[in-house]
């Protein structure tokens, strides 16, 4: 595993931490929030393309995968008082497990189907949050009043920081690994990687648990940061849009293009926000989204890479 | 008991005419349009704006509508589709994006709440105790009328059958000389007509916001699953199996749980048949 | 000799089309075979029947004795069989080693992870079957026809299998590809492989086999040595399309 990994890609890494915990120093605390904001998301889009944008699997379920962590450690530390250390893993366990038997039907279906289902998948939950155990999820309102885990800008900084620089660097590792070259196999054609003796379905499935326990555990930290949930903002188109945007802006199938397209839609919303204060800054984001992606699909990733090599 | 029958063909004639649009564009252009409930959200507030904002008249604010569905669906195959070449996975991607794109560009033009329109033909009667309402009847006839239409194009008429030889082999088509990229756009041009028309009776059936294009999207998405790609005679009897599921769960169970069915139907369609019950092995 | 891979009575329908009908042979342990037949014989199917990638209707695929019918394509490649395509299928977005790193893989999720890639025995590989060091990290686009059967040949024999089916090696190659193509088989046949080899280009495929079987439409025709099977009267006028 650790054979393609070098100590000039370590010293990289490093260089990124010192430079992102410098960042409390430097920035305003309004900074700050944005910058929290911007990890989660980050961590959301790396969840996302670790099975899509390597599998070529496209989930539009992703929503559904951070909810399920989400409601878990909210429901189990606000309604029973179980502590976030023990309802925050729980959340993560259940995130995988749930969504492993609710997908892994789903893993054999091919193609368009597949984002289908997912995206059938996500609506059912946030029917289904509403109507069953309203008592626990809250239903329509949600939860509101859960337990916080920082105070202030600067603790969340550093606890999203090191959220998302973990799941950055694992999931580099991986990509990194001969298992990471056979995701991206099955993406360039399933059949071959069948045809090369490898179990696809395995791959999948482990592909799927990766990017779910990412997604339950972003999901869980995030929802003890706002300190409240709600159907609407969980299971919904935007959300995932946002999350899917982000990582194909910044570059499908890499490790910075997901953090980096966090990052830039995440500031971009910030700066627009005075002019436009609604979703129809949506309408902003989907036409950059909309042109980078026809003119390049892989992203910003590709076009400075391109542009860097003809320099 | 009637009012059960009655309501549930009622909205099953409006659903099919929400899928039949959908359908189309599976099958001959064999991409999976996610925009598709765009073209619903465009002619619902297009029809709201000529008809109720600037107060033409009905007809005319319909036809523009289904107009203007037509002229975007041709755009979307010109601009995005055929330069994607029918990647599948480009093609979800971007339609996806470009949904929410036409949703925000609506809340820009008119805002976010929800509007009420004026029912396209007013007057209701009684049958049997059921509420008809004149609205929901015309959408329900005007849809059989389009599906059995649209039957009779493409089996009696020389462009359906041209339509129905790309949707079934693209290659051998064009070696019969029949232009594929024509065929492609006037399906496109067919399908956000429909789309259009759809939408302005589904919006005058439940409101017009601009985040309506998800309800009519996953019916669409689950009528072509079930009940095959390109099947018109699927598409109705699909159509009808929701709808009725709607309606019985609405009166019967719980007015919230309407939509649950729908999902867990394509769920669980997909899971024992993976390509769906009639499908193709891929898309 | 021993048996190692025998097929018996396979029936293949898709839809209302046999593609192949009551099919039987067996493939001696070492030996190489050629398997002939007019387009639309059923070659094809035979191998991905074969593999695993379509399931037969009725009938017995057996290697080295167990029946596989049951097993999923990886697990057969597992077992020692592996296939070439008739259009190659590289993986389009990655070098030539890489495409041959995915077929040297071990199907198990640790070894994937925590092994490392194996650089001597990617380029081992890569030159048994004629590549040049250089051509490691070329891309699939920028290789001939012949390079690419090469490297889909490299990715099977990569898998470890020893029993080779390959589907039109010779289709698209220039001479000078097909006669190296022809000595990479031939050292391979030395090393004890055993081989399945479709051609149309019958010529080519003489000097390469110990025993030819012909099909036309599904069945078996005609089954014996290069010369016997081309003299054979039904499978000259298969031929000929009469
Ligand atoms: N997936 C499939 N679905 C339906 N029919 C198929 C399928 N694959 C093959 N066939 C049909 O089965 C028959 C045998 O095809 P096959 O490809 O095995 O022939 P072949 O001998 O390899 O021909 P060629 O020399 O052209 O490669 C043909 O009639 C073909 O059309
Ligand atoms: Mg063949």
């Amino acid at each position: 595993m650790f054979a393609t990994v070098n100590w000039r890609h370590l010293l990289l890494w490093a260089v990124f931490a010192a430079g992102m915990l410098l960042l409390p120093e430097l920035v305003k605390k309004g900074t700050l929030r944005t910058i929290i904001m911007a990890q989660y998301l980050a961590i959301f889009a790396m969840s996302w393309d670790f099975l899509s944008g390597r599998t070529g699997y496209i989930s539009f379920g992703h929503p559904f995968l951070i909810g399920i962590g989400a409601y878990t450690t909210a429901i189990l530390s606000y309604r029973f008082g179980v502590p976030v250390e023990l309802s925050i893993p729980i959340a993560v366990a259940t995130t995988v497990v749930g969504s492993v038997l609710f997908f892994l039907p789903a893993l054999r279906i091919r193609g368009s189907y597949f984002a289908l289902v997912t995206l059938a998948f996500m609506e059912l939950m946030y029917q289904l949050t509403q109507v069953i155990r309203p008592d626990l999820t809250g239903g329509t309102r949600g939860i509101s009043g859960i337990e916080t885990l920082t105070r202030g800008a600067v603790n969340g900084f550093y606890l999203s920081f090191v959220l998302m620089f973990v799941t950055a660097f694992v999931l580099w590792l991986l990509s990194r690994s001969r298992l990471g070259t056979a995701l991206s196999a099955i993406s360039m054609n399933e059949d071959a990687v069948a045809g090369s003796g490898l179990n696809t379905t395995k791959l999948k499935l482990f592909a799927f648990c990766v990017s779910a326990a990412v997604a339950g555990m972003g999901g869980a930290f995030w929802v003890h940061y706002l300190g409240s949930i709600a159907p609407r903002a969980l299971f919904d188109i935007n959300f995932l849009f946002t999350i899917i945007v982000a990582a194909l802006i910044g570059g499908a199938s890499t490790i910075i293009g997901p953090m980096a397209g966090a990052f830039f839609l995440t500031f971009l919303l910030e700066y627009l926000r005075p002019f436009l204060p609604g979703a129809e800054r949506y309408l902003i984001y989907g036409g950059i989204a909309l042109l980078i992606y026809m003119y390049q699909p892989k992203g910003l990733f590709e076009i400075v890479s391109r542009l860097w090599r003809r320099a | 008991m009637t009012q059960i029958l009655i309501q549930g063909f009622l909205l099953s004639g409006l659903y099919a005419l929400i899928a039949v649009g959908f359908t189309l564009i599976f099958s001959v252009g064999r991409v999976l349009n996610l925009a598709y409930g765009a073209y619903l959200v465009i002619g619902g507030y297009a029809y709201f704006w000529l008809s109720q904002t600037l107060g033409m008249p009905k007809i005319v604010g319909v036809l523009l509508a289904i107009v203007l569905g037509a002229v975007i669906g041709i755009s979307k195959y010109r601009l995005i589709v055929k330069p994607l070449k029918g990647d599948h996975v480009a093609v979800e991607i971007s339609t996806l994006i470009l949904a929410v794109v036409v949703q925000a560009g609506i809340v820009l033009l008119f805002g976010d709440a929800s509007k009420i329109l004026h029912p396209i033909v007013s007057g209701v009667s009684r049958v049997g105790g059921a509420t008809v309402t004149y609205n929901i009847l015309t959408a329900a006839v005007v849809s059989w009328v389009i599906l059995i239409g649209l039957y009779l194009f493409v089996r009696f008429t020389h462009l359906g059958r041209a339509l129905e030889a790309v949707s079934m082999d693209v290659k051998g088509a064009a070696i019969s000389g029949v232009d594929p990229d024509q065929m492609n756009q006037l399906t496109w041009a067919i399908s956000g007509a429909l789309g259009a028309l759809a939408g302005v009776f589904f919006a005058s059936y439940t409101q017009l916001y601009p985040g309506m294009w998800v309800t009519p999207l996953i019916i669409a998405v689950a009528v072509v699953i079930v009940g095959g790609i390109g099947s018109i005679l699927g598409t109705l009897l699909v159509a009808h199996i929701i709808g009725f599921m709607e309606v019985i769960s609405t009166s019967l169970i719980a007015a919230e749980l309407r939509g649950v069915f729908t999902m867990l139907l394509i769920i669980v369609v997909l899971i024992i048949r993976p390509k769906g019950l009639f499908g193709r092995a891929e898309l | 000799m021993s048996t190692i891979l025998s097929l018996a009575g396979i029936v293949k329908r898709f839809g209302g089309l046999v593609a192949t009908n009551d099919l039987s042979f067996d493939v001696a342990q070492g030996e190489s075979l050629g398997l002939i037949g007019p387009n639309g014989a059923g070659k094809t199917t035979i191998f991905s029947l074969i593999m695993g990638e379509h399931r037969q209707n009725e009938g017995t695929i057996s290697l080295d004795g167990n029946e596989i019918s049951s097993l999923p394509t990886h697990a057969r490649i597992g077992r020692g069989i592996s296939r070439t395509y008739q259009v190659p299928r590289p993986f389009a977005e990655m070098t030539v080693a890489e495409n041959i790193r995915v077929g040297l893989m071990p199907d198990s999720l640790r070894g994937m992870l925590f092994g490392a890639s194996d650089p001597q025995a990617e380029l081992d590989l890569a030159q048994s079957v004629g590549f040049s060091g250089d051509d490691l990290d070329r891309y699939p686009s920028e290789l001939s026809m012949g390079d690419l059967r090469k490297l889909e040949l490299a990715r099977t024999l990569a898998t470890g299998a020893r029993v080779i089916l390959l589907d039109e090696v010779f289709a698209g190659l220039t001479a000078g590809e097909i006669s190296q193509m022809a000595d990479l088989i031939n050292t391979k046949r030395k090393e004890g492989f055993t081989f399945v080899i479709v051609s149309h280009d019958l010529r080519s495929l003489e000097p390469l086999v110990d025993r030819v079987i012909a099909m036309a439409r599904g069945a078996l025709i005609a089954e014996g040595d290069f010369t016997s099977v081309m003299n054979d009267e039904t499978v000259r006028s298969s031929y000929l399309g009469t």
